[in-house]
């Protein structure tokens, strides 16, 4: 995997999105694979929480007839925290402050999401490929 | 032409017309202003927190007593009578959270990238207007004057810009804004962010971060610390899909039979 290019496209969002505070990249079951997060912030445990959300809102998409599922999002007082799917093999979690506009970050967070889709699964080849 | 001068035009075209709607200006952070009549009566950007922020980040109110004040108001954005019945504020004191949230987010827009300004017309109110509305021309004279006295300092910054770390202890006595600035700088926050975190306006933050790097209470380091990123052992496993739901079969359950247990309890009925 190009680590480099995969903190480039994790930095890149958050400079790209005002008020984006943190984001993580983990594998679908909750093994964090990156996080660009504050020391405040357990990251191993919220990619398991990310993992266990996701699969939740999959299910609760598929039992009611939704369609696929896009994304999740948790609104608080102070910020909201959204959870992508990247394919089927990975996830991305990304925090915001109450200043975050989210339809900026959905609008941006499609072609870096392709972008670390193509990272990830290079990594997926190279390790099949030894 | 600069994103300054296309914002002064299409603002002042607003005024002229004695134009009412939104005008959205995309860049970074962008941000929209509602006018009535020609007037800038609120403006919000994602590079300054709105009065919505300020009240909650400073505890004037928690997060569950806003919720139930915008459930009182019927859910509207900004239950300015709900925050004055219940006490969490004065109408004098909303008004000048207004005002200065206001000028705080046309001076985050005009200190950031205009990359263009579009008329909309939504029927909705704006949030948190202020009763008097702001002369357009004023308002960007206000704001363009704010970011030159910020570049004039000893050690400019900009409100997007740089991510700052405390750097020694001070000797003098420190004002509630400073320690709450050394507590929350982490390298990660921008002035902008610092902001947001202490509940405070953007324009005051910044000019806080910038005396408090000349003083040398903040510093600035040379280079990002690095993304750790592991690799998992085994490469990343596709996710499993759940098996297909399995076509439901009527399930023969036991049936209730009359009489039972309250018969057991109470007797038959005479």
């Amino acid at each position: 995997m190009d680590r480099e290019a995969l903190a480039l496209e994790m930095r890149g969002l958050r400079e790209q999105v005002t008020g984006i505070t943190d984001t993580a990249v983990a594998a679908a079951d909750g093994l964090l694979i990156a996080a660009d997060t504050a020391d405040s912030i357990d990251p191993e445990g919220l990619a398991a929480l990310a993992a266990a959300g996701l699969g939740l809102a999959r299910r609760t998409a598929q039992a009611t007839a939704r369609g696929t599922l896009r994304q999740t999002v948790t609104y608080g007082s102070h910020g909201c925290a959204a959870f992508y799917a990247v394919g089927d093999t990975a996830l991305m979690v990304v925090l915001g402050d109450e200043g975050m506009d989210v339809d900026r970050l959905h609008r941006a967070s499609g072609p870096a999401l392709d972008r670390i889709g193509s990272i990830l699964t290079h990594q997926n080849k190279t390790a099949e490929g030894v | 032409m600069s994103g300054y001068d296309l914002l002064t035009r299409a603002l002042a075209a607003c005024g002229r017309d004695g134009w009412t709607g939104v005008l959205r200006v995309s860049g970074a952070p962008g941000g929209a202003l509602h006018l009535r009549d020609g007037l800038v009566v609120a403006a919000e950007s994602p590079g300054a927190p709105g009065p919505e922020t300020l009240l909650l980040r400073s505890g004037r109110v928690n997060g569950e007593q806003w919720a139930g004040l915008v459930r009182e108001a019927g859910g509207a954005r900004w239950p300015a009578a709900g925050l004055i019945a219940h006490g969490y504020a004065g109408a004098a004191q909303l008004t000048v959270v207004c005002v200065m949230a206001l000028q705080d987010a046309a001076f985050a827009i005009v200190a950031g990238r205009v990359d263009g300004c579009e008329r909309a017309v939504d029927g909705a109110e704006p949030p948190a207007p202020v009763a008097v509305g702001e002369p357009p021309a004023r308002l960007l004279e206000d704001a363009a004057r704010k970011l030159a006295a910020l570049a004039a300092l000893p050690r400019p910054v900009h409100p997007d810009r740089e991510r700052p770390v405390p750097a020694r202890r001070s000797d003098g006595p420190l004002t509630a804004l400073q320690r709450a600035l050394l507590d929350h700088a982490d390298g990660r926050r921008t002035a902008r962010d610092l902001a947001f975190r202490a509940g405070r306006g953007v324009y005051t933050v910044t000019v806080e971060v910038a005396r408090m790097l000349a003083e040398g209470l903040l510093e600035c380091p040379a280079v990002l610390t690095p993304i750790p990123v592991r690799t998992a052992p085994d490469g990343i496993r596709h996710r499993t899909p759940p098996p297909p739901p399995q076509p439901q079969t009527p399930v023969d359950l036991p049936r209730r039979r009359p009489g039972g247990f309250f018969r057991l309890r109470n007797g038959t009925p005479k």
